[in-house]
């Protein structure tokens, strides 16, 4: 199988991977920050590496602030109906995914809280000029994807945190697409809340997500219970990383993703990126001259684009695409990728596209071989039509 | 030894980190009050001639010292 739906999960896991969790099964199965017994200590211990593994990667001074959770939506909930539970409203882009609509729709009592940007790719200065013009007295966050999980259209992020820094204003980026796999530095991003997908470019085991919190904007507790701090106070513990984990950690899991970070800082996101983008770019050139393929983005260069790349064959419907695809043992996903707003932005409602993305396994014989598939389809696709 | 209380798993692990780049070796357990109790956190334990710079290191980084004490037996 060539798997090129890494933007859903990544596979196959790397190895170091797969035996931090069976390390983590066998040797670190206490309930980690609850007893004091050697193994206990020992799974905390564990534990904490990956937060300071998450805050070296990400440019994060406190590995205090980075919080565990399922996946990156869960980290984003946090984080939006954290800083609206009081109202006022958000500037978003025109590329978000549903786990920033769907939150800030549920917080939308009255009439949208947000307030849409649309991205000009290619044109920074448009797209921070679109943020501007969405700022309002009432603005009380900026939160953007830092890349489009269908399209990989790149927002800039940097200039994007110094319009919040100039506001005033948290800015939260989701960092599902890429995380591991372009480079973030919280500190000179001016980024207050990072929301990442365990599971995708930290190759981590799904389950897995993390919220990393800088600076002094404040969340409420999202889910209060058991800490194994504080115990005699019925209220959350204020202190980081408590108020915002409760309840038994999945130790096994974060081991695992403590293993994919340290792979991805040994291969460092800078080379996986280039990597990655190189194989997109590949795909890009053998299909844009095929007769219905069509494309709807540029060359996905890295200065301008995660290394996602999203198309469709005319003639036939997305799903019917990646069906075919799969026959020939191509694995990607096709339809809405659950981002309308992203499909509507590039006119590809409601059909949807096909998205291909690699990870650091992906090889170049494998996007010769999609190429290759990907034309056959399209002159079938015509002598569909034809007959 | 004396035994510096900290709230949290986290703080003593960013404790004992900072105290080992210091040159101070600390080791993490379970908080005991005197009166054997468990306030429900964790401690560092630290020679007692490095006590004093350990509570000032910790206290530096913003992480709430909840109390210290000698270990029983020291002298």
């Amino acid at each position: 199988m060539i798997y090129l739906d890494n933007a859903a999960t990544t596979w196959p896991k790397p190895l170091p991977v797969v035996r931090a969790m069976d390390e983590a099964l066998r040797r670190y199965g206490a309930n980690p920050g609850r007893g004091g017994h050697s193994m206990g200590l020992a799974a905390s211990q564990e534990v904490y590496r990956c937060r300071e593994t998450a805050a070296r990667l990400f440019h994060l001074s406190d590995p205090s602030g980075v919080i565990f959770t399922l996946n990156c939506t869960m980290a984003l909930n946090m984080v939006l109906k954290g800083l609206l539970r009081t109202g006022g409203r958000a500037v978003v882009s025109s590329l978000e995914h549903n786990a920033v609509m769907r939150p800030l729709n549920a917080l939308s009592t009255s009439g949208p809280i947000y307030d849409v940007a649309r991205v000009a790719e290619g044109d920074d200065d448009a797209t921070v000029e679109a943020f501007r013009r969405c700022i309002r007295p009432s603005t009380r966050v900026i939160v953007c994807t830092h890349a489009s999980n269908v399209f990989g259209t790149r927002l800039p992020i940097r200039r994007l945190g110094q319009l919040a820094r100039e506001y005033g204003l948290p800015f939260v980026v989701d960092a599902a697409q890429t995380g591991g796999v372009l480079p973030i530095d919280m500190e000179e991003d001016n980024i207050h809340f990072l929301c990442l997908a365990g599971h995708k470019g930290l190759y981590g085991p799904m389950g897995t997500g993390m919220l990393l919190c800088r600076g002094s904007y404040w969340l409420p507790p999202f889910i209060e219970g058991g800490t194994g701090s504080r115990s005699l106070e019925l209220v959350q513990p204020s202190d980081l990383p408590d108020r915002l984990e409760s309840g038994t950690p999945n130790t096994p899991g974060i081991c695992g993703l403590r293993a994919g970070m340290e792979l991805v800082l040994s291969r460092s996101p800078q080379r996986i990126a280039r990597q990655e983008s190189a194989l997109m770019c590949r795909l890009y050139r053998r299909v844009k001259e095929v007769p219905r393929i069509r494309l709807y983005t540029g060359m996905p260069e890295l200065e301008r684009s995660a290394p996602v790349l999203s198309l469709n064959v005319e003639g036939y419907g997305s799903e019917k695409t990646a069906a075919l695809l799969n026959r020939q043992g191509i694995a990607v996903r096709a339809g809405l990728h659950c981002a309308p707003c992203a499909h509507q932005h590039y006119g590809t409602l409601p059909g949807g596209t096909v998205r291909f993305a690699p990870s650091l396994f992906t090889t170049e014989a494998e996007i010769d071989r999609v190429g290759d598939v990907l034309e056959q389809l399209a002159k079938n696709s015509e002598k569909s039509l034809q007959s | 030894m004396t035994i510096l209380n900290v709230s949290s798993i986290t703080n003593a692990m960013r404790g004992k980190n900072l105290l080992e780049q210091n040159g101070i070796h600390a080791t993490v357990s379970r908080a005991m009050e005197e009166d054997g109790s468990n306030g429900c956190g964790y401690s560092l334990r630290v020679p007692d001639s490095q006590a004093d710079r350990a509570e000032q290191l910790i206290r530096s980084i913003r992480i709430p010292i909840r109390g210290k004490r000698m270990e029983a037996g020291s002298p």
